[in-house]
């Protein structure tokens, strides 16, 4: 019988062979997985494993009605790897440095040195292991995403591109000092950028991974992964519509006055939401290294200035809301003194001559005498309270941080003139914007908002994440008051320090302001702060606009309010009601329009 | 009965390992065939994954071009060079209207749609219809 190929000799050689080749690759097994194993790790890793951090995109920055402030755009830093060029290549170099807008010439300079260098360095990293080879010879800093498919598409052996995120802002100093920057080395340095940095900067992400010997990511390789989150987007309640008027006004001023600093805040009074913050002087947010760091700071929130006569609110609004007086109420306001706990006390100058003044009048014509009466009228503790209540010496809450508080001393600390120099708005210094909420709590039926910068949160997705509602902060006023108060500071605006800066039918209600600079210790009389803030239509207002110059130089005298603030305030206005579509709160009948001369 | 030859068993397991060697190959076969698809996957997956990145960019970058083109400095310094001659209005030339504007527009559209109708309605050129019955030719 035949045994077939199974014979025993066979069956054992080939059991054998099988068995000896098992033996062999677990001999080898061993030795790659146990005595090797180390050294074979340490090389798989470095030649293989990678780690990529994905960066973040940092979130943009939107105003109110949707339209960029601030975004990130991606650059390509492109370099050449000096061991991987090819001479052959050197035929596209011309199109390469077009590419690269460089010189062809200076690129070609380039390109020979970093080849002799980068063969000489690998030549002497084989002899010298010690020495350190060069892989990386930057060429160009910022490419466009264009030029560098175009670059690629020329196929240069070397040549590679590394990405980097650049904040741009498209409106260049348009909300400079509200938005803030990131400098070069990624760090938020003010405003927006810097204050909400925890939502705009995202997280970045990184895979671990392998790579192919052309550096190529071995997708299926990947071991963990940790995904990136780009960075919320922040909306702001600034209109770039508005703040570009804000910023053209403040250039005008800017040119006629030449202002030490001059600040314009537009908000809306019944929700403290602020359509334009803007300062002079101002800079370029895509040249931000260039400008001085006077300039790069808001004014609005971070000087202080005495508000002057602005500050008479408080005052008349006080004296009203306690019931101690009315509109019609009476007082002297030619007394240069008057007694007062026992005391004569000497009451300040007036800029004109003053008889008897209703309260109405004293608001209407800014008489420095007739506040200090109602200020004594109410007494230093009651007075110092209604300062407190309208924000005066606290800070406003601004969102984007970086507000002094200003000065109010307690009335323990007053000088015995205090109580009739603080109601005409000196000693007391107030930041711009301290003084635009105290006046739009006036507007706002006697009820002090926070102010708001930002309007709201979003995800990458669009979705909102967080909203920032109106924020009550105190009643300073009872709703009537505030209402008569209104109607005082329109007067202001028809027959008082201001007129001749209405528009018809939209009543505008405003106080002006002209203090005196303290330069040295000393109030001087040829430097002044001057300013205009009021509100409009007065009887059911919807925006209040604060125009606020420090140290204006005006050719023909002083610088006064109602010269230098008050027309930037009516040009605003004017442009404002059509922009907002603000609706007059009564037609101008033809004999009103007679005695305006036609002018509506 | 005769007694089975010896080396049948062998040649059994003979068999039976060349059949697990075929099933195991067939086995390690599919498993690189996995692989090979796990791997081109990945990779087609990685490659969308550039492109929609690439894409992203771009947008961003055209985001921020058309910012730049309709910010109100750009717009107005177009208004210049082009010679639009765009101004604001003022107040002397707004006549403002009670109620909506698109409602009114709307309404003095259909007041001509329908007095015109009537108007050819009335006029001699009004179509005229003619009865045809079934039985006429």
């Amino acid at each position: 019988m035949s045994k077939g190929f199974a014979s025993n000799i066979r069956m054992t050689l080939l059991a054998a062979c099988v068995l000896s080749c098992f033996v062999g690759v677990g001999v080898r097994l061993v030795f790659l997985h146990v005595v090797d194993r180390d050294d074979l790790l340490k090389f798989v890793n470095k030649a293989r494993r990678q780690i990529v951090v994905e960066h973040a995109r940092r979130g943009a920055i939107f105003d109110t009605k949707g339209d960029l402030l601030a975004t990130s755009r991606s650059f390509v830093m492109v370099g050449v790897d000096p061991e991987m060029m090819h001479p052959e290549d050197q035929r596209q170099w011309p199109e390469l440095a077009r590419l690269l807008n460089i010189p062809a010439n200076d690129l070609a300079a380039i390109l020979e040195k970093s080849m002799t260098t980068g063969r000489q360095a690998l030549i002497n990293t084989l002899s010298l292991p010690g020495e350190k080879r060069v892989r990386w010879v930057k060429l160009a800093d910022e490419v466009d995403e264009d030029a560098y498919d175009r670059i690629t598409r020329l196929k240069v052996r070397g040549i590679y591109g590394a990405r980097t995120y650049k904040r741009i802002y498209p409106g260049g100093e348009l909300a400079a000092h509200v938005l803030g920057y990131v400098n070069k080395e990624g760090v938020a340095v003010s405003g927006t950028e810097h204050h909400l940095d925890i939502y705009l900067k995202g997280e970045d992400g990184w895979i671990e991974s392998e790579k192919d010997g052309a550096r190529r990511e071995l997708a299926q390789f990947r071991s963990r992964e940790v995904p990136v989150q780009d960075g919320n987007d922040v909306v702001l309640t600034i209109d770039s519509v508005i703040q570009h008027m804000v910023e053209n006004e403040l250039k005008t001023i800017a040119d006629n006055f030449h202002p030490h600093f001059a600040t314009i805040i537009v908000s809306e009074p019944q929700t403290g939401r602020i359509l334009a913050m803007g300062n002079y002087p101002s800079y370029n947010l895509n040249e931000f290294e260039k400008a001085p760091l006077d300039a790069q700071r808001n004014n609005a929130v971070t000087d202080i200035v005495e508000p002057g006569s602005v500050f008479k609110i408080v005052a008349a609004g006080a004296a009203l809301d306690l019931d101690l007086v009315t509109p019609a109420s009476v007082f002297d306001c030619g007394e240069t003194s008057i007694v007062y706990k026992n005391r004569p006390l000497k009451l300040p100058k007036e800029d004109e001559p003053f008889q008897l003044l209703s309260v109405a009048e004293i608001v209407a014509h800014s008489s420095n005498r007739g506040a200090a009466q109602l200020a004594m009228l109410m007494g230093e503790e009651r007075f110092y309270e209604y300062a407190c209540k309208y924000g005066f010496g606290r800070p406003t809450k601004y969102q984007l941080g970086g507000e002094v508080r200003g000065i109010l001393e307690e009335p323990k600390n007053w000088d015995g003139l205090t109580i009739t120099r603080m109601p005409m708005g000196h000693s007391i210094a107030a930041t711009p914007l301290q003084v635009h909420m105290a006046m739009s709590a006036v507007a706002n039926g006697g009820t002090l908002l926070r102010p708001l910068i930002l309007k709201e949160i979003r995800d990458t997705r669009g979705n909102v994440v967080r909203t920032f509602p109106p924020e009550k902060r105190e009643q300073v006023l009872r709703p009537s008051t505030a209402a008569v108060l209104a109607r005082l500071l329109h007067g202001v605006v028809t027959e008082g320090t201001a007129k001749g800066f209405d528009i018809p039918g939209f009543d505008l209600a405003g106080k002006t302001g002209t203090t005196q600079k303290i330069i040295d210790g000393k109030y001087v009389t040829n430097r002044h702060v001057s300013s205009f803030v009021g509100f409009f239509p007065a009887s059911r207002p919807e925006v209040v606009i604060s125009v606020i110059v420090d140290d204006a130089s005006e050719a023909k005298g002083i610088a006064y309010g109602r010269t230098v603030a008050a027309p930037s305030f009516k040009h605003l206005a004017e442009q404002l009601i059509q922009y907002l579509d603000i609706t007059p709160v009564m037609t101008p009948t033809p004999g009103v329009l007679a005695l305006n001369g036609g002018v509506r | 009965m005769r007694p089975p030859p010896p080396n049948a068993l062998v040649n059994k397991i003979v068999a039976l390992t060349l059949c697990l060697l075929v099933f195991s190959g067939t086995l390690g076969l599919g498993a690189v065939w996995v692989r090979q698809e796990i791997f081109s996957t990945a990779n087609r997956s990685n490659v969308l994954e550039s492109k929609i990145a690439d894409v992203e960019r771009r947008l961003d970058e055209v985001d921020a071009g058309v910012a730049i083109a309709l910010n109100p400095a750009t717009l107005l310094r177009c208004n210049e060079t082009m010679r639009l001659g765009l101004v604001a209005p003022k107040e002397v030339q707004v006549v403002r209207l009670p109620g909506s504007p698109e409602l009114r527009l709307r309404e003095r559209h259909n007041q001509e749609i329908f007095s015109d109708s009537a108007a050819r309605l009335s006029g001699a050129n009004t179509g005229k219809f003619r009865l045809v019955l079934a039985s006429n030719p």
